[in-house]
């Protein structure tokens, strides 16, 4: 492992020039239309994942609602552009500050809140938002959705066929990796970081964990509702059961699966979900019990996730200090 | 005003069923300190358990109710060999994937074995209504409703009895607040833990049937709305207080039953998660008054 890193870290810009090189000349291989369309998919959950990591992977806040912000950005990108009109790319950013601004509203009442009541508060949130898709039916379609969602244009060309999208997932991809990346490195992630860790000692160092904790909810929202907008076009259909929380826990087991606070493992994550799940397709309705019993398994073997890191505040019973060693045998010790 | 009166006794009836709900939450999240997301399909196997004891043995309520329990108690002590027993020390989020896999699980499963079709429950409790006049409007009070009723505070108080008088429940108490110093008093926390867990998903099981009979339908597929309202209901309360937790689970009850009067009936699963969201605002412990244990 450790060599690994050391030749990543030595070869760094060529590695990562290669890998982009290697995905954007991946559509021009010739692959089926089908499989572009499993790559889409992982990309998009990817980002999509990667957004809800920044929230709970990095300030340590544990949202379950990221369903919500994604069911906004899609529903601003498919209702604008069909109804009046407005360019792909514009809605991305559109879709994304209204999702921002949601994140903010939701991020309100949990500020005073902690662990297991900041959950089911944005859950909550989750809930409402779909429920509402669900029934204003003038904006949203209501029970019906929206069909026939206005391909996004570049340039005069229609983008329709999986490959633009291919395309556009990717960029979106690696934007969201870039900027997380800087945010992460600047004054702000090792805010949410020090959340992470200790938020009374960052408290007491000066970090002003309100402020940032709010910001940490609105950036993960932002991305989610960025990558809602580019669903939406993408499945050409929305309605509110694709939004359910049940999706929400599906993105959550990727980041978890993946690795918790690290920047590959929703990617990770993502791609081994959707291959799963696409894989284990001719169990019919045994598909998702294999899964859920992978889930639970996974748990057992490797809680802190594929790339997580064993030494990591998140990774779990497996590697501890000493005294915490001790409690857990003063807690387990009399049931043997 | 009829109308408004009669959605109220229709949200005490459902908010009696959703303080059951709550109070089997509270038990599993107080003794056990880990949250649930598994708890739908836990009522869920609670109702099918009952709904075989109609099809089999015929309408023999307290029987079916027996069989709700003992099936969900069963489901309680596999979830906890998976999710919980392991991850006392480790990091929240692991159990709670964990049991949002056993969730997925049991949903699928349960689909595949008793099948994707919603099941009717019928005449379990005669469709007897007894109407009442009250301020010069009717009242229409279902046979059904009364024995919900009835039958929630009794169980109810029987738990009561149970945690207030006998040496397991005392032994929950003790170890609910502090595991430690149960520890050191000679507890077997461990199987105490297990012991929680079970009669709180018990209490998930009737509250699944007491669903079903309500709404005369069972469906592999029923969890999931009413678990989001249990926690709601639980969250309301302190989350570890049974007593407070009832009181949210009626509260929301109430709340959804009124609201659909003012608004429309699909905003129904809206209100309780508003009201939630609300109380959360200016009063993050809950209803309890003095802030408990923080799960």
């Amino acid at each position: 492992m450790q060599k690994i890193k050391d030749f990543y870290n030595k070869y760094k810009v060529i590695i990562l020039l290669v890998l982009f090189v290697i995905m954007a000349v991946i559509p021009f291989l010739g692959i089926e239309t089908l499989y572009i369309r499993y790559m889409c998919n992982i990309m998009m959950y990817a980002t999509l994942a990667g957004s809800l990591n920044a929230i709970n992977g990095y300030s340590g806040q544990m949202c379950l609602g990221q369903a919500g912000f994604f069911a906004i950005g899609a529903y601003t990108g498919a209702a604008l552009s069909k109804n009046f009109g407005v360019s792909f790319w514009l809605l991305l950013l559109v879709g994304g500050l209204l999702a921002m601004l949601i994140g903010f509203l939701v991020s309100l009442p949990t500020l005073r809140l902690s662990g297991i009541y900041l959950s089911i508060t944005t859950l909550g949130a989750s809930e409402i938002i779909r429920i509402i898709a669900q029934t204003w039916t003038p904006v949203t379609g209501g029970t019906m959705g929206i069909k026939q969602i206005p391909y996004p244009e570049f340039f005069g060309l229609d983008m329709f066929r999986p490959q633009y999208y291919y395309y556009i997932f990717l960029f979106l991809l690696v934007l969201f990796l870039f900027v997380t990346n800087r945010v992460l490195k600047s004054r702000v992630g090792r805010a949410w970081m020090s959340i992470r860790e200790d938020q009374i000692a960052a408290k007491s160092l000066g970090v002003e964990t309100s402020f940032y904790k709010s910001t940490n909810f609105m950036y993960g929202a932002f991305w989610a509702g960025v990558i809602g907008v580019a669903y939406a076009p993408f499945v050409n259909f929305i309605d509110s059961t694709q939004f359910t929380t049940d999706v929400g826990f599906n993105v959550l087991a990727m980041v978890v699966l993946g690795g918790q606070g690290t920047l590959v493992g929703p990617i990770l994550g993502a791609a081994v979900v959707t291959i799963l799940t696409e894989a284990l397709r001719f169990l019919e309705s045994w598909r998702y019990v294999i899964y859920a019993l992978l889930l639970i398994a996974m748990m057992w073997g490797r809680p802190q996730g594929l790339v997580g890191a064993s030494k990591s505040m998140l990774a779990g019973g497996k590697i501890k200090v000493k005294e915490d060693k001790a409690k857990a045998k003063a807690e387990g010790g009399s049931a043997k | 005003m009829g109308y408004i009166l009669n959605q109220l006794l229709n949200g005490i009836c459902q908010g009696s069923i959703y303080a059951l709900m709550a109070i089997g939450y509270s038990v599993i999240v107080g003794v056990v300190g880990m949250v649930t997301f598994a708890y739908g399909e836990v009522m869920m196997i609670g109702a099918f358990s009952a709904y075989y004891i109609f099809i089999y043995v015929g309408n023999n309520l307290p029987l079916a109710i027996l069989a709700a329990f003992a099936g969900s108690f069963i489901i309680g002590i596999v979830i906890y060999k998976l999710c919980y027993e392991r991850f006392f020390t480790a990091p929240r989020h692991i159990s709670l994937l964990c049991t949002i896999g056993i969730s997925m699980l049991l949903k699928n499963l349960a689909q595949i074995v008793f099948g994707p079709e919603t099941k009717p429950v019928l005449n379990v409790v005669s469709n007897k209504t007894f109407n009442i006049n009250v301020f010069g409007s009717t009242l229409n009070i279902r046979l059904l409703q009364i024995v919900i009723i009835v039958l929630v505070i009794v169980l109810a108080a029987a738990l009561t009895l149970f945690f207030n008088r006998t040496k397991y429940g005392i032994m929950l108490r003790a170890v609910s607040q502090n595991k430690d110093a149960s520890y050191l008093m000679g507890i077997n926390v461990k199987r105490t833990a297990l012991l929680g867990n079970c009669i709180g998903c018990g209490f998930g099981g009737i509250a699944g049937i007491l669903l079903g009979i309500y709404y005369f339908s069972v469906s592999a597929t029923m969890g999931s709305a009413y678990s989001m309202k249990a926690f709601a209901a639980s969250v309301l309360g302190g989350l570890v207080d049974i007593r407070f937790s009832a009181l949210g689970g009626l509260c929301i009850g109430i709340i959804e039953n009124l609201g659909i009067v003012f608004t429309a009936a699909t905003f129904r699963d809206i209100f309780a998660f508003a009201f939630l969201i609300l109380v959360l605002i200016f009063r993050p412990q809950g209803f309890v008054s003095k802030k408990g244990a923080r799960v």
